[in-house]
């Protein structure tokens, strides 16, 4: 699986990948790859408009806001 | 030591020299200080609870309550110009956004939405036209200054727009933006029109010149009635969120207000009022111009242009040149080009950073006339 957070680097997007990265501890998952992409250009090819974005497996899942970490075990395990 | 270490090293080393070499005995150092300190008093008295806080729980509840989707796709490559521009032309008051997401708001729409023109709207107003400045500028400056504000951002923003698309023929690639289905919030409508005007009407009622006995009364009224439909009507989910937004937009504006209002009330015995007088005393071409470039590299964090401007103006500045700086300074700053610039090129950015200094001062001048 690969995940990637679409983010400039702002607070919120930094909280993101943290949250993310916490999720796959707590789910115990193996084989996952975290990717940050701060280039604006790749983030707008996701059809990305707001920042921070998740994205698994290049399917965009949430954009322009922080879901909860149980929301996010929720999308890692789907 | 990591990065942060040795910063928080170098403020701690620069505060303690300064506080090391402070010149106490110096009467002019002494009157800046007071000078800061009585702004600082005069913000917490007459513009923070009045004014700020109710300002921030309307940002927060449309933060909640106005479905973003349904904005991004008005601003999505089908839809028609008039719209996208009208759109994005206000839609900074209801994006409530601050510059960490404007920026891929600003290449989305450009790039896979509709196109240059709405972009180049959108960065312009979107600063410009946030809820919380909207009304500490009138509170603050007065209702003219505030209206004048709201109005010429709106028409600049389009008119600056239009022209960006005029010279630069471009257009947005295919491929559609992601928007993300939102829950739908359970509140009847009726509900939630009262709320926002038992908000809205706290900041107009305490706007008025009637007797404070009315006035207060009034004023606690609308605010029970807020808090009695957010208690009772709302989802308790709903509630919370919009407490959260709204915490978020006083823990990020109140501090650096804070602090802006206070060096705004320090520089203010040092700011020489014959020059201020001399340059920008009365509404002269050269007068906007020099603010309007002025303003265009200055960078304001948000909502601080306001207390800057109020000190400039008790030093003599006069309207023409306080509206040219308002729509200039927000918009734009010198960090912001580079990003800009980035996004956009070279070429490109330079015609907006002058098209935002020429129609930042006709705007200046033509306001100074009728004033």
């Amino acid at each position: 699986m690969i995940i990637k957070i679409l983010g400039s680097g702002c607070p919120s997007c930094l909280l993101l990948e943290e949250m993310v990265k916490q999720a796959i501890e707590e789910l115990d998952l193996k084989d996952v790859q975290i990717e940050h992409v701060y280039d604006i250009d790749k983030i707008i090819s996701y059809g990305v408009m707001a920042t921070p974005a998740l994205v698994i497996d290049e399917k965009v899942k949430s954009a322009g806001r922080i879901p909860s970490i149980v929301e996010i075990k929720k999308l890692l395990t789907q | 030591m990591n990065k942060k270490d040795i910063q928080t090293l170098i403020l701690l080393l620069g505060l303690f020299l300064f506080f090391y070499f402070m010149p106490l005995n110096s009467k002019i150092f002494v009157d800046a200080i007071f000078s800061g300190l009585k702004m600082l008093n005069d913000y917490a008295r007459q513009h923070v609870l009045t004014c700020l806080v109710p300002a921030f729980f309307i940002a927060g509840a449309i933060a909640v309550f106005v479905k973003k989707d349904f904005i991004l796709r008005y601003l999505g490559g089908q839809a028609k110009k008039y719209i996208a521009y009208g759109l994005a032309s206000v839609s900074g008051a209801i994006l409530a956004v601050c510059s960490c997401t404007i920026l891929p708001l600003f290449a989305g729409i450009r790039k896979r939405g509709a196109g240059l023109g709405p972009a180049i709207t959108f960065l312009f107003s979107g600063p410009a036209i946030n809820i919380a400045a909207m009304f500490l500028t009138i509170s603050v400056l007065g209702i003219r200054i505030g209206l004048a504000r709201i109005i010429s951002s709106i028409l600049l923003s389009i008119l600056i727009g239009l022209t960006m698309a005029f010279i630069f023929k471009e257009k947005p690639e295919e491929g559609g933006i992601f928007v993300e289905e939102y829950k739908e919030i359970k509140i009847g409508k009726k509900f939630l029109i009262l709320f926002f005007i038992a908000m809205v009407g706290i900041l107009v009622v305490n706007g008025l010149q009637i007797n404070k006995m009315i006035k207060f009364g009034l004023m606690i009224f609308l605010v029970l009635v807020t808090a009695a439909i957010a208690i009772f009507k709302f989802h308790q989910e709903t509630t919370k969120e919009w407490l959260k937004e709204t915490w978020n937009f006083v823990k990020t504006l109140l501090p650096v207000l804070f602090l802006g209002v206070f060096v705004a009330g320090f520089i203010m015995p040092f700011l020489p009022q014959s020059i201020i007088e001399k340059i920008v005393g009365s509404n002269s071409i050269f007068g906007n111009l020099i603010v309007a470039i002025f303003g265009v590299f200055m960078y304001f964090s948000t909502l601080t242009e306001i207390p800057i401007l109020q000190a400039l103006i008790a030093k003599g500045m006069s309207s023409g040149p306080v509206l040219a700086l308002l729509l200039a300074g927000p918009s734009l700053s010198l960090p912001s080009m580079l990003v800009i610039r980035k996004i956009l090129g070279t070429r490109k950015t330079l015609v907006y950073i002058s098209l935002v200094i020429i129609y930042a001062t006709l705007a200046g001048l033509i306001f100074g006339l009728f004033v």
